[in-house]
């Protein structure tokens, strides 16, 4: 039973994320949240942060996308201001309690 | 997998929310992969650094937060009081009004071009007595300083090769026109032609010669001017005088305000009773009408006194008469009055040029039979 209910959140989480773009509810968020991160600072932290890791670490010819991803993620995540979080989520409880029926 | 069997209402809170928070988990781990792309394709381009720049110049260009000052450092009005030398001059000017200080002095602006050539005009009309109108800016805007002289001069010269222009390239709704060709014993051989802004101007723009019809060079440059603004305006345009302004109409031929019977009116009025209306509607194969019909308005304006039409005008009879009344018509006009010979000998040079052409397909406005009465 356990299995059949984890299988029915997953189908659960597919079938919203599949409603989130259909509806195009998820590029909206997207660019939301984008727009939001530049406003507030977020990109330029993040881009200095970036400048000594790269200076420091690996030189500059030897950069690689998996480093950049390895380093960059947590500290990105760790830094969106709790207001932009917030608000984010808000407008995604909104819309699942609006296709709650469906 | 149906929807019904996935209703959310059945979860709790904390599921909801837990999914809510997965999905913002992945919005922003997208937002942190693309800037990651981004940094990377900058570093690999090499414009990471770009932006960059050296402490040294941070400091110069420091914004600047003091009184008085703007974010530049800058004090607001300092360039008021401040005076320059004239190097032509050699005056001290205030700053702001140094430059159109400078135009005038050196004489190069437009408007110092335009005082000089009113300067020049004025002495020269105060020679001649004549009067001076600038209501032609565009030959004022010329930035020459030749004087008058030379704007007569440009009239003359070019006034036939304009009304060539309109005779040889035609639209297709427009009818030939020739120069009115005043008869000497025409009781209306002064006429009062009326400038485009009303003025009215009492010289006698048709100085007849008895064998060239309009002699140019004892036009004056006003009365020049004003006969090619009447002469373009009634080729074109509708030109009936507006109760109200006293302007002509500037509509074309085919303006609903105006009747036919108010352009022709007017159209008498400006050029003597031989003026026709120009036809509007047009045929097909105006084209090789209008080549013959601009020879003819070529040979017409030669001014050895000859009156000789081109070897089109086969048709024509009275070659004597039509020294004296140019006007032509398109053929097709002079359908409807075939009956009255007078109106026959006067269009004989444009039916004739015609009588091989194509007629139009449609019946044009009838014609006035009055105005060729005089001839008989």
């Amino acid at each position: 039973m356990v299995v059949s209910k984890m299988n029915k959140d997953a189908q659960m989480r597919a079938a919203i994320n599949q409603k989130l773009i259909e509806t195009g509810e998820r590029e909206r968020l997207k660019e939301l949240l984008r727009a939001k991160l530049i406003e507030c600072g977020w990109k330029d932290q993040l881009k200095a942060h970036c400048k000594e890791e790269v200076i420091k670490e690996k030189g500059l010819e030897h950069v690689t996308v998996d480093d950049l991803v390895a380093e960059i993620t947590p500290k990105g995540r760790a830094l969106v201001p709790d207001s932009v979080k917030k608000e984010l989520l808000q407008r995604i409880r909104t819309f699942l309690a609006q296709h709650a029926s469906l | 997998m149906k929807m019904e069997e996935m209703s959310l209402s059945g979860l709790d809170n904390s599921k909801l929310e837990a999914i809510a928070q997965e999905i913002y988990a992945d919005l922003v781990e997208d937002s942190c992969l693309g800037f990651c792309f981004e940094v990377h394709r900058a570093v690999k381009c090499g414009y990471f650094f770009l932006d960059d720049t050296d402490p040294d110049s941070m400091k110069d260009f420091e914004i600047v937060d003091q009184p008085g000052l703007d974010i530049f450092g800058q004090v607001f009005n300092q360039w008021k009081s401040k005076e320059c030398v004239c190097p032509n001059c050699s005056r001290s000017i205030a700053a702001s009004r140094f430059a159109p200080h400078l135009e005038k002095c050196l004489g190069m602006g437009r408007n110092s071009s335009r005082i000089a050539n009113r300067r020049i005009a004025n002495s020269n009309s105060m020679n001649k007595s004549e009067s001076d109108q600038e209501d032609n800016d565009d030959i004022n805007d010329n930035d020459w300083s030749y004087g008058s002289e030379k704007k007569d001069w440009e009239l003359k010269v070019t006034l036939p090769f304009i009304l060539l222009s309109y005779t040889a390239k035609k639209r297709k709704s427009d009818k030939l026109w020739y120069l009115p060709f005043q008869n000497p014993n025409s009781p209306r051989r002064s006429k009062s032609l009326k400038h485009k802004n009303g003025e009215l101007s009492n010289s006698d723009p048709f100085k007849y010669n008895s064998s060239t019809g309009i002699s140019y060079e004892t036009l004056g440059p006003e009365e020049l001017r004003s006969l090619l603004t009447t002469l373009m305006f009634l080729f074109q345009q509708c030109g009936v005088i507006s109760e109200h302004t006293k302007k002509m109409c500037t509509r074309s031929l085919r303006c609903p305000q105006h009747t036919d019977e108010q352009r022709r009116a007017v159209r008498i009025y400006f050029l003597g009773p031989s003026a026709v209306l120009p036809e509007v509607e047009s045929s097909l194969d105006n084209d090789s009408f209008d080549m013959t019909d601009s020879q003819a308005l070529i040979s017409r304006l030669q001014w050895d006194g000859s009156s000789d039409l081109s070897p089109s005008d086969s048709g024509s009879s009275k070659t004597s008469e039509n020294q004296g009344w140019g006007l032509g018509t398109n053929s097709s006009e002079s359908r409807k009055t075939k009956k009255k010979k007078s109106h026959l000998s006067l269009v004989g040079t444009a039916s004739g040029l015609g009588s091989n052409k194509k007629k139009k397909p449609k019946p044009p406005a009838p014609p006035t039979p009055s105005i060729y009465d005089d001839i008989n």
